[in-house]
Formats: C-alpha cells, sequence, structure tokens
C-alpha cells in the first residue's frame, strides 16, 4: 500500500500543491486535520473486490490509485459532506462507467470506514461503517468483524467460543475483549463447517480492531482483512506500588526522615499505625 | 525507636505540608508539560504514527539503573490486573514496564517502570531509592536486543494516588522515561500508602 500510496501523492500534490496525504489532496473539501475539528470527519477506505484493481474518486476528482484488494487506507481527515465515491478499473476513470458508484454522507465528527466488497450475491458495492472511537479500559481491545465477502451469514468463533452469532453481508457487530493473540475462524451461521481460518488475530491494547471478512465463498477466496485504529486507550486506574510501609519506618535509614518529616503529622499518624498493623498490599 | 525518630522527624518538618506533597520534588510539573503535547483523545490516527503497519517492535527493557543512588532492578513487562490497576512485580527488587504504552528508547510518549516502594515481608524495594534522586541524575536502560536507552533525571513529583496524571501513560508526544512507586502518607486501613512518586527524565543522546 505504502508505494502506491506515495506515487499517489506525488501526483496529486503536483496538480494541488498541499500535503502529500492522497486522501486529503483529492478533494477540495480538504481541511488541515487542526483547523477545525468540528467540520470534519476521518475517514478509511477498505478494498474488499477480490481481483479488480481500481482506482477510486470522490466527487470527480482521484481520491486513490492503483488501490490494490485486501488493504485499508490509513484514516485521513475530510470534510464533512457528501461525497459521490465511484471505484473504477485502474487507469479507467472518470470518464468510463464505475464498477460501482454511491452517493456516501460524511457527518462532521465522525470516524468512518467506506467499504468496497461484495454483496451476499458477488456484485460489487460500497458500504460505510461508522467506527466506534469510544475509549476501552486499560488492557482491553475492541474486536469488530464486519460481513462483506459473498457469503451466506457466519458466526466468528474466537479461542473456540462464539464471539459473534448469524452475522450477515454487510452486518458488522463489535465487542471489548482482553488484548493479546486469539486464533479465531469464521463458520457458516450455525455450524462447524469453517469458511476462513483459522487465523490468529493480534488484538492490539486500546484500539479498535476491525477484521474485514471478504471475498467470494464461490470463488473460494474468502479472506480476513485487518484495520487498526488507534487513540483508543485508558490509563490503568490506579498504581498501587506499595507494600508493608516499610518505606516510611523512619529508622530504615536516614532519608526516610527527612523525607517523611515532609510529610506531615496525618501521615506520622498513618506511620504508627502501620508499624503495628499488619502490612496490606497497598 | 519509632518514637525518637517521631521527635526527630517533628523537629524537621518545615512549613505547611500539604498530603500530596512530601519530599521535596523539584523539576517543571511533569503533568503540565506533558498535557500540552499528549495526543487529543477521541481522534483516531494511523495507529503507530510513522511506522508502517503495526509491527514495529520495539526492544523490551530488562534492566534499570540509577547509578547515583543505588537503584539497580530487573525489569518485566506488565499489564493491567482484573481491576483494572496496573500490575506491579510483587517481589520489590523487580520493576514492571507498562507493556501496552511506549517502550523505553520509544521516539515518542512515556515509557512507564513501577515498582514497589516496599514489599509485604518489610524489606525496601529497589524504587525506594527514587527519593533520594536529584535532577540529572542518569538512567540507564538495558534492553534485549538493543542498545541501553539512556535518560537524564529533569521532575520529581508526589501526587495523590486517585490523582496520577494520565499525561503518565502518554503514548504520543515528546519521549520520557516515567519511573513510578508508591509514597506517603501510609494508611493501611485505606490500602496502604495514598500517593505516587513519580520521576520523570528524559533521553540522552546515545
Amino acid at each position: 500500500m505504502t508505494s502506491r500510496t506515495s506515487r499517489t501523492s506525488r501526483t496529486l500534490a503536483a496538480s494541488a500543491g498541499a500535503c502529500a496525504l492522497a486522501l486529503g489532496v483529492a478533494a477540495p473539501a480538504l481541511a488541515a486535520p487542526a483547523a477545525d475539528g468540528d467540520d470534519t470527519a476521518m475517514v478509511s477506505v477498505f478494498h474488499g473486490v477480490p481481483g479488480l484493481t481500481v482506482d477510486v474518486y470522490a466527487n470527480g476528482d482521484e481520491l486513490l490509485g492503483d488501490f490494490e484488494p485486501g488493504t485499508v487506507t490509513d484514516p485521513q481527515s475530510l470534510d464533512a459532506g457528501t461525497y459521490d465515491i465511484q471505484l473504477f478499473e485502474a487507469g479507467q476513470g472518470p470518464d468510463g462507467t464505475p464498477a460501482v458508484e454511491k452517493k456516501i454522507e460524511v457527518p462532521a465528527g465522525a470516524n468512518a470506514t467506506i467499504a468496497a466488497h461484495l454483496s451476499a450475491d458477488g456484485k460489487p458495492r460500497l458500504t460505510a461503517f461508522v467506527n466506534d472511537v469510544s475509549k476501552v479500559d486499560a488492557g482491553k481491545a475492541r474486536l469488530t468483524v464486519r460481513h462483506v465477502a459473498a457469503a451466506p451469514a457466519v458466526d466468528v468463533r474466537a479461542g473456540g467460543q462464539p464471539l459473534f452469532k448469524g452475522l450477515e453481508n454487510p452486518e458488522e457487530d463489535t465487542t471489548v475483549v482482553d488484548a493479546g493473540t486469539v486464533p479465531a475462524d469464521v463458520v457458516l451461521a450455525g455450524t462447524d463447517t469453517v469458511a476462513i481460518g483459522p487465523a490468529d488475530l493480534d488484538l492490539k491494547e486500546g484500539a479498535g480492531n476491525v477484521v474485514y471478512a471478504w471475498g467470494s465463498a464461490a470463488d473460494k477466496n474468502l479472506a480476513l482483512a485487518p484495520q487498526t485504529l488507534g487513540g483508543m486507550e485508558s490509563v490503568p486506574n490506579g498504581v498501587d506500588a506499595g507494600g508493608s510501609g516499610a518505606a516510611v519506618a523512619s529508622n530504615s535509614s536516614d532519608q526516610w526522615v527527612a523525607w517523611a518529616a515532609a510529610a506531615g503529622t496525618a501521615a506520622l499518624a498513618g506511620v504508627l499505625v502501620a508499624r503495628r498493623a499488619a502490612g496490606r498490599r497497598g | 525507636m519509632a518514637t525518637a525518630a517521631l521527635a526527630a522527624v517533628a523537629t524537621l518538618r518545615a512549613g505547611p505540608s500539604d498530603q500530596g506533597t512530601p519530599p521535596p520534588d523539584f523539576g517543571p510539573a511533569a503533568p503540565a508539560r506533558a498535557a500540552a503535547a499528549s495526543g487529543l483523545p477521541g481522534a483516531t490516527e494511523p495507529s503507530p504514527p510513522p511506522a508502517p503497519h503495526g509491527e514495529r517492535r520495539e526492544a523490551p527493557p530488562e534492566r534499570v539503573l540509577v547509578g547515583d543512588v543505588g537503584l539497580d532492578a530487573r525489569v518485566r513487562p506488565v499489564g493491567v490486573t482484573e481491576q483494572g490497576a496496573l500490575a506491579i512485580p510483587g517481589d520489590p527488587a523487580v520493576a514492571g514496564w507498562y507493556r501496552f504504552g511506549p517502550a523505553p528508547g520509544s521516539p515518542r510518549g512515556s515509557a512507564v517502570l513501577v515498582g514497589h516502594v516496599d514489599g509485604d515481608t518489610g524489606a525496601l524495594g529497589e524504587f525506594a531509592a527514587l527519593y533520594d534522586v536529584r535532577p540529572g541524575a542518569r538512567v540507564e536502560v538495558r534492553r534485549a536486543g538493543a542498545g541501553s536507552a539512556v535518560y537524564r533525571v529533569v521532575a520529581r513529583a508526589t501526587v495523590p494516588k486517585d490523582g496520577l496524571p494520565s499525561s503518565t501513560f502518554r503514548r504520543t508526544g515528546p519521549p520520557v522515561l516515567t519511573l513510578v512507586t508508591c509514597a506517603p502518607p501510609f494508611v493501611p486501613e485505606a490500602g496502604g500508602y495514598q500517593a505516587n512518586l513519580v520521576v520523570t527524565a528524559e533521553p540522552l543522546p546515545a
């Protein structure tokens, strides 16, 4: 993705003379991320139509060039508004017939991923998914699975346990789990017939881990593609780094005398109690 | 013995002592400068900003040394407890590295090392030495599969436990090493120590 994106960037930057982000440069609607957060949205694009390298246009301007199936762009800031999104077979746009086209509304403040994919019956289509970017607790990861494959309803299993059930194209389901690596597979809904996997999912802490189930059952090219959205971490809710209270026992070492001195009388009372009470890990 | 010490303490006691600020702290208030630099919440950013996709495995820390105060602790990665608190190695001779945040030597964010100030057996922890640390003290973090990351102490602050600045765990902004341990007052019936000692160090050029 990187080489393709940078090539596109150069082309676009030459005409627009602005920033090097392909997605941003393309649209006149471009806004600098820091300029006015209220009027912009964060948009990424996922390509899940097998066997078709495409150019992506927004309102007639090229947004992405030579976009390969199974890849996803990093989120970029776009002005809120309605975009006419068109996908052309690479090099065929913008005057030819698009492989798929849809007007997509990008609301202010949203974080969205536009997915180009197959419908359940194998026709190219565009779906806009809103990404949940709310914080997760420390140590946790958000896991979202999006069914964008030409395939019937599926169940998603993680660590051998059913995680999502009866997911249909183009639905998604989401949950928050412990961060870490978990083996997962996708089975036909209500069966043990594995459609995809098993595969290890690396669920990153403090992040949205989106997994696209894409491809075509008929063509036997079903696959998983990950997208990671960061910045959702929370801090641990405490740091309990003391034990018995020995460190405040002023006869331990001279340094503690001076140090405890500043702690005040309330603390000193605590010290006396501490020395008689059973130490409790604090 | 305790009585004698108390007397000494009473004499030494100087000035008003707010509960949250016992030791002679120094340096810029870490929270302020870090807060300015920390990333905006809510916004998603391309996961690890410039690094292309994810697998930027940072060299994990193995040992932390502060020669000036004789601190020398092994380091192991830690996460969070069931209750969502930072998990801390039970052995006060061992420090924990918060593995969900940046690693020491990372080009951005606050790498957090934490150690018990003392153990349940009454032994002092290695991180108790942080109470003696002075500005400019050299902190060396030895890493697996990489050279040492070296820092210089710039600030120390004592904060109430429920007031630990969130910037302590920031993952963006200028790189710092943050060393955390517990601090008095010690109130057993309230769970032990009531404050955290936070030492901030900035990278030294290799």
